[in-house]
């Protein structure tokens, strides 16, 4: 019969979240790592954002400007690893200072975008009633007007700078921040840990800031990633329709639009710029995919 | 059904209301208005009674609110305003233009549903045999690799390897020159269509093998319906509303990448037009140009959800 009673088992300790073995609890960053598409969106964004601090701090093996007629138009070689264009300046110099630019562009953009995003969703999702009716109509709005016009007609308004571009850019990703946050804010109003906390006589504030924010906060960051990665590609975008930060300031979106005389005859002066971005948009994009993995554990890693 | 379409297309009008406020305020009260902005530096060597006429001839002298009634009622009864730049109206300039984008679009989204719709089947029927790898390697081309790098990318391919460019000759329209009109539309509406295929691809996929997963699925399978027939009938039809849905939201992604792919290809549509005229800061063919996109954008997607009831019977209330 002494088999058949319960085994003495010492309980595997339990991660109080998840309910998931603690022995497989693991940091934020492992769980990125540990998804495909995290892991190769954390190198990519990861060297782009080396290369951007590099090009902004001028650290390029050639200065971006310097002209040199006598190397003009020199295909792939050591001495130019991406080549040069028609003035003779080294195209992977251009390209990580270009790159310091469009991540400063879209570092700002995705500030203001989540910044007043997340204001806007937790003050929807937390007041509710007719703050809450408000906000979403004007995103409503907002969202009918397809992002990239928006940037447009803000440029129009505003000027080109940088500053006046990342305003441009970042004020058409807000909608999307506001309707993330909103969601999960509104339904944890509702969970039980937090009408245990009312119960408790929480004040509003430490049931916002100490219980809901820090389940809202893996949903921003997945969104973040996202935003970036299109702020980088509506950055280029603007400036390839030549609406970008003026130059000396150098931009991919420019790069590209700028070789597209030469590209028939120096392939290289398209490829370098284009390849950057596509870099740049890949990596985040993936980032945000394995974050997306991080922050939600139902959800399947591959 | 009758009361939900009025109550929608009650709701787009006041959406629509809220983006001409949208658009207004960007456009009109930012540093900045029609006067100096046609003026430049020197709108400041101005006499007060200079300025005054002005502001009078622009219309922006009044309060702000008044201002956008009257911009608002002139625009709803077809008065667009004279353009800064051209002199011309409005109502001319855009109207040459639309068709172009009229066309260049719609030829994009068919192009597109047709990639998405037609690599997101297949890929859903074979998961994970190379028909699906194929489909895969099309959706990250065409989800990660910017229109305006395609383009110009297609572009050179063709001019310099072919030496075939289309839009040398100057545009024709449909009428004077079909066949040359089709070359010249065909190209910027492939790379349209790749981004938007792409995202239609990976929703076609995702919804096919989820609805060929479940019970009525298998039931139809288990009394003997034919591939065929269970393919287009039992799995499409019921994996159609989310395909729908990307389909419009693709709308606002095509808008904005016509003036993109207006400027690489030489295109005289609405995007090229814009463009020029920001650059000009020619304020009232922004705003035309803005609040026809947006308004497009709108009435597909209500055009959308009216979509689903017909598609969808459950959504009927």
């Amino acid at each position: 019969m002494s088999e058949l009673a319960t085994p003495v088992v010492t309980p595997e300790p339990m991660d109080a979240v998840n309910g998931e073995p603690a022995a497989r609890h693991r940091t934020w960053f492992g769980t990125v790592w540990r998804s495909r598409n995290g892991r190769i969106g954390f190198i990519l964004s990861a060297l782009v954002v080396l290369g951007a601090i590099f090009g902004s701090l001028g650290v390029t093996p050639y200065p971006p400007d310097a002209q040199n007629f006598n190397a003009s138009l020199k295909g792939i070689s050591l001495a130019h690893v991406l080549g040069t264009d028609q003035f003779g300046r080294d195209v992977f110099s251009q390209i990580l200072q270009a790159l310091g630019v469009s991540l400063e562009i879209a570092g700002i953009s995705v500030l203001i975008a989540g910044g007043i995003g997340t204001l806007g969703g937790i003050v929807a999702g937390f007041l509710g009633r007719w703050p809450s009716a408000l906000i979403m109509r004007v995103t409503d709005v907002m969202f009918a007007i397809p992002a990239i016009l928006l940037a447009l007609a803000i440029v129009t308004a505003l000027g080109p700078s940088i500053i006046d571009s990342s305003i441009a850019i970042g004020v058409g990703y807000i909608p999307i921040f506001v309707r993330v946050v909103r969601g999960p804010v509104l339904a944890l109003r509702e969970a039980d840990f937090v009408r245990a906390g009312r119960v408790l006589g929480f004040s509003r504030s430490r049931l916002l800031f100490r219980h809901i924010l820090p389940s809202v906060a893996g949903a921003v960051a997945v969104q973040t990633s996202l935003a970036l990665a299109w702020a980088i590609l509506a950055e280029a975008s603007l400036s390839f329709l030549g609406l970008g930060p003026p130059p000396p300031t150098a931009s991919l979106g420019e790069m590209v639009s700028e070789s597209s005389s030469l590209a028939s005859t120096a392939w290289w002066t398209l490829a370098g710029p284009s390849i950057a971005i596509i870099i740049a948009v890949i990596g985040f994009n993936f980032l945000g995919d394995g974050l997306r993995a991080a922050a939600d554990p139902r959800s399947k890693t591959r | 059904m009758l009361l939900g379409i009025v109550r929608r297309i009650v709701s787009m009008a006041v959406t629509l209301f809220g983006v001409a406020v949208v658009i207004f305020v960007v456009l009109r009260l930012l540093p900045g208005n029609a006067v100096t902005a046609s003026l430049g530096v020197s709108s400041g060597l101005l006499t007060h009674a200079q300025l005054a006429a002005l502001n009078h001839f622009y219309g922006v002298g009044e309060p702000a609110v008044q201002q956008f009634f009257s911009w608002l009622g002139s625009t709803l009864t077809g008065n667009l305003g004279i353009s800064l730049a051209s002199r011309e109206p409005v109502s001319t300039l855009v109207g040459a233009a639309l068709p172009i984008t009229l066309e260049l679009a719609l030829a994009s989204m068919v192009l597109g549903i047709l990639i998405g719709v037609g690599f997101g089947m297949i890929g859903a029927l074979h998961p994970g045999r190379w028909q699906d790898d194929v489909g895969q390697g099309v959706s990250v081309v065409g989800l990660a690799i910017p229109s305006f790098v395609i383009g110009t990318g297609l572009v050179t391919f063709l001019s310099s390897v072919f030496h075939y460019f289309p839009a040398s000759q100057g545009y024709v329209s449909l009428l004077q020159n079909p066949w040359l009109n089709i070359q010249q539309i065909f190209f910027p509406a492939l790379t349209l269509s790749l981004g938007i295929g792409a995202a239609i691809m990976n929703t076609t996929r995702a919804a096919m093998l989820e609805v060929s997963g479940l019970n009525f699925a298998r039931t139809a399978r288990g009394k003997g319906v034919s591939t065929r027939v269970l393919v287009w009938r039992h799995l499409f039809l019921n994996a159609l509303v989310p395909v729908v849905t990307m389909s419009g939201i693709q709308l606002g992604y095509l808008l904005g990448g016509t003036v993109i792919v207006e400027q690489i290809f030489v295109l005289p549509g609405l995007g090229r037009l814009l463009v020029t005229s920001i650059n000009n800061r020619d304020f009232p063919v922004v705003q035309t140009i803005t609040l026809i996109f947006a308004t497009g954008f709108v009435v597909v997607n209500m055009l959308v959800d009216v979509l689903y009831t017909i598609i969808d019977p459950r959504t009927r209330r």
